[in-house]
């Protein structure tokens, strides 16, 4: 991966310490965290809104700001496509002259080439002459990805670029921005606090936490591999619990918990071998807990490993799925409050099964879909 | 109307537009820097613009007379090198109206410059836009109605200032005699029709100016 952002930053500020690095190279990537981590501030930092007390920012190998050099590029002079959250379209101006807003110092002829050109592109036909407040959501959107893309930046920032909207106009909107976030071939880096949207914007996911990055990886690494279980509780995985360690191997690693002997995947490659006794979190996908059928006979041990029992004590509809909440038959407090696992099944699994009915279940988890967090 | 009311008329109407003009010109500038920078001695600047909304007029005036009166602070030296003083001077009268208009004009044009989305001019930096240039082609546009209807508040103090005008200016016929001081002069001598028409007169004319001031303000919001 060649870097194409390289950044290096520290700022502090009266209650909040950010100190982060991170490098991304082709693509999007996603500054992503709780509200109030710092991601905000890290885009103003690159914008040169805000002077960083000490790093280094590189963009494609030109420097924008190094503390032990004293280069400080203002954000005039950077070349920084930023879309604000909410937009901040100048609402005393036509969609044509908000577009053109940062093209003052060219040519008349040029600047109305430019428009045209990112009008035509972002499909703002029609809507030169209106002002921001004769917009929808969606068309402001777009009018304020158009203004920072007019000055042709070496890299574009979006903040939450879809807080904004309302829900199902986020969805449309998010894989729209994908779409043309992925044509433009420019480096970006779009904030944001929901994992859904991070995931389906970013190839490379940067996770922030109180002013520090806590991982930085490609999207799909990120879902299955979280570092921490810190970062499995930012990213609101279900099923975060905490056991301990009875065997670790290379390849396998078995833990009590619940009173339940459960084996998990190990990877040789992070070469994690913690001591027998050692408390250890990991996490389990609800839609990976299989429910065993009753009307098949026994359980096959070749099909089912980390076999369990419980009963369903809470379930809640989600209109193509059900989620179910299930206590072990065990002694003891369950791991959740009321619940020790949440599972998802399909609607037509909870038809077929007739779970409205049965409550009681024997269930299975694969050893690859035990998620072992290293601590 | 006699001649001396129409001139009173005049007077106060020029003394008000310069007032007006110094105000936008000086005003309008400490507004945004009070809105938007944070500086050593802010809270000061802030009380001193302030102060003539709360004082008594005739403590403002005798203030500018210790500024710029013939042995004044500034008047003084100024006086010694050149024989004049702004005292008893139309000039003086455009001071004293200019001062205590500026704490209305300053304070509505600060609220309206503080309501302006700071996004906005983030955004027109990293659009290239200096502090300069951003204050000028979007803070100040968004903060029109606000300073307009600040400036007309501030034409309509100019236009009845009385007690710093008195102290500063004097009350001298067809030269520092204002419509509010030649009122007074009237009904102290008894002729209360002069009195009535310059009173019907600045009345009208600070309703209509109640009236703008109020579209305007209507519109802002």
């Amino acid at each position: 991966m060649t870097a194409r952002l390289d950044v290096d930053l520290e700022k502090q500020l009266p209650g909040f310490d950010l100190q982060v690095r991170w490098t991304a190279g082709d693509g999007i990537a996603v500054l992503f965290g709780p509200s109030g981590a710092g991601k905000s501030l890290t885009l103003a930092c690159l914008a040169g809104l805000v002077r960083p007390d000490a790093g280094r920012i590189v963009v494609d190998g030109r420097v924008l700001f190094d503390a032990a050099t004293g280069v400080d590029l203002p954000p005039q002079r950077r070349r920084v496509g930023y879309v604000f959250q909410g937009y901040a379209l100048f609402p005393h101006l036509s969609v044509a002259d908000n577009i053109g807003f940062g093209l003052r110092d060219r040519p008349r002829a040029e600047r109305t080439r430019r428009v045209a050109e990112v009008v035509e592109r972002l499909g703002l036909g029609g809507l030169e002459a209106r002002r921001p407040a004769e917009l929808s959501g969606g068309q402001r959107q777009r009018v304020a990805l158009g203004r920072a893309l007019a000055i042709d930046p070496a890299l574009l920032l979006l903040d939450e670029p879809l807080s904004a909207l309302d829900l199902p106009l986020r969805r449309a909107l998010r894989d729209e921005l994908r779409a043309t976030l992925a044509d433009l071939r420019m480096a970006a880096v779009v904030v944001t606090h929901d994992f859904t949207e991070a995931y389906r914007l970013g190839d490379r996911i940067v996770v922030y936490d109180r002013g520090r990055v806590v991982q930085t990886a490609p999207r799909s690494e990120l879902l299955w591999q979280p570092a921490s279980e810190a970062v499995a509780r930012i990213m609101a995985i279900p099923n975060v619990l905490r056991g301990t360690v009875v065997k670790a191997t290379p390849d396998r690693i078995q833990l009590r918990w619940r009173g339940q002997l459960l084996e998990a995947v190990n990877s040789p490659a992070r070469a994690y071998l913690p001591a027998p006794d050692t408390p250890l979190a990991f996490f389990i996908r609800p839609e990976y807990v299989r429910l065993i059928r009753k009307d098949r006979g026994l359980a096959d041990p070749s099909h089912h490993m980390n076999v369990m029992h419980g009963t369903v004590v809470e379930e809640a509809d989600f209109g193509t799925t059900w989620l179910l909440r299930l206590r072990l038959d065990e002694p003891g407090a369950p791991a959740q409050g009321a619940y020790d696992l949440e599972v998802e099944v399909p609607h037509l699994v909870y038809e077929i099964l007739e779970i409205d009915r049965d409550r009681h279940w024997e269930f299975s988890i694969h050893r690859g879909s035990i998620h072992v967090l290293p601590g | 109307m006699t001649a001396e009311s129409l001139s009173a008329l005049s007077l106060s109407i020029r003394v008000a537009v310069f007032a007006t003009a110094l105000n936008a010109l000086i005003g309008i500038p400490l507004a945004y820097v009070l809105a938007r920078r944070q500086f050593l001695g802010k809270t000061a600047v802030d009380l001193l613009v302030t102060l003539p909304l709360v004082l008594p007029p005739t403590v403002t005036g005798f203030y500018l007379i210790v500024l710029l009166g013939r042995r004044g602070w500034l008047g003084g030296p100024l006086y010694e090198a050149t024989g004049w003083s702004i005292t008893f001077t139309w000039y003086a009268a455009v001071v004293a109206a200019t001062v205590m208009a500026l704490p209305l004009l300053v304070r509505t044009a600060r609220a309206a410059i503080e309501s302006v989305d700071r996004d906005l001019e983030r955004a027109a930096h990293t659009l290239g836009r200096s502090e300069w240039r951003a204050a000028l082609e979007v803070t100040l546009p968004l903060a029109r109605n606000g300073i307009i209807a600040g400036l007309v508040l501030a034409f309509a103090r100019a236009l009845g200032e009385f007690g710093a005008t008195l102290m500063l200016a004097g009350n001298i016929p067809g030269r520092t005699a204002t419509v509010p001081l030649s009122i007074y002069t009237a009904v102290q001598t008894g002729e209360s029709g002069e009195a009535l028409g310059l009173v019907a007169t600045l009345t009208v004319l600070s309703c209509v100016v109640l009236v703008v001031a109020g579209r305007l303000g209507a519109r802002a919001t």
